[in-house]
């Protein structure tokens, strides 16, 4: 089985990942998937200026190799 | 592919999109809520009228709109749904794609078989959506939320808006129309190239099957 580690932001963009796992999809394929689920942004500054935002955002678990596939 | 709707509370003066000139709408900047704001307001009020301020999450933007801190916001499901069921205005909404984003260590075999997996569980999710938007509705990270503001049921979404489909190469004219359009937007270095910046895995993939 080849171990991936993928990313969840917001579940619309997840959701055939979330049934594929469920339904043993993954496994089918040999996969072994695991989910890490980003939080919330918590209280942010509020800017008009895109540039004082880091566009990373929160998927810093990619940017980290902590995960190595998200969607978005 | 999603989509991100312009909402507004509703009691709000707005009804459409065209009097949203300087007042300020809720997004979170580098992200879809930003770039779909850009590409619906653009067509009814000048460039220097739209206002956007960073919230961050969906949640963030979709309470900021509640409680009137900002007159509009741009969320997405479920929380569209849950601004509906609450009387909440849809001003405008648009969809667009998507994207996979795997590491540069990710081998092609790996990517395709993962791929496998996600389009069966798309004709899945295709054959019964509404079967499934329980995964929306209680995501450990929203849950909560969503109850204290009256809950959801499967039955309160809006199945045409979910749109799901099988992963696909962008084409050149997407990127490049893309590209141009962030370009113009100030949102891209226009030094950067194109081509360096998409790399279109998928496209290797389908023609390895």
């Amino acid at each position: 089985m080849k171990k991936v580690v993928s990313e969840i932001s917001g579940t619309v963009f997840s959701l055939p990942w979330l049934i594929a796992q469920d339904n043993g999809l993954f496994t089918d394929e040999g996969i072994d998937m695991e989910f890490v689920r980003t939080l919330p942004t918590g209280d942010v500054e509020h800017t008009e200026n895109p540039e004082e935002v880091n566009p990373v955002l929160q998927h810093t678990a990619f940017e980290e190799a902590k995960v190595s596939i998200y969607r978005a | 592919m999603v989509s991100q709707a312009l909402i507004t509370r509703p009691d709000s003066e707005h009804n459409y999109p065209g009097t949203l000139g300087n007042k300020s709408i809720a997004v979170q900047f580098h992200a879809g809520s930003h770039y779909v704001a850009l590409r619906l307001l653009e067509g009814y009020i000048p460039s220097e009228k739209i206002k956007l301020v960073h919230y961050g999450s969906p949640q963030n933007r979709f309470e900021a709109m509640w409680n009137g801190e900002v007159d509009a916001a741009l969320v997405m499901e479920p929380w569209i749904s849950l601004a509906e069921k609450l009387g909440c205005k849809t001003l405008c909404e648009g969809h667009y794609l998507g994207a996979e984003n795997a590491s540069d260590d990710m081998d092609q075999e790996t990517f395709s078989a993962i791929n496998r997996a996600v389009e069966k569980a798309i004709d899945m999710l295709n054959e019964n959506k509404r079967k499934y938007l329980h995964y929306m509705i209680e995501d450990p990270r929203i849950a909560d939320i969503i109850k204290k503001y009256g809950g959801l049921t499967p039955e309160d979404f809006h199945l045409p808006r979910l749109r799901y489909i099988k992963p696909t190469p962008y084409s050149d004219e997407i990127v490049e129309d893309t590209y141009n359009w962030m370009t113009r937007w100030g949102l891209l270095n226009g030094t950067a190239c194109s081509t360096d910046l998409v790399e279109n895995r998928i496209t290797a993939s389908i023609a390895s099957d």
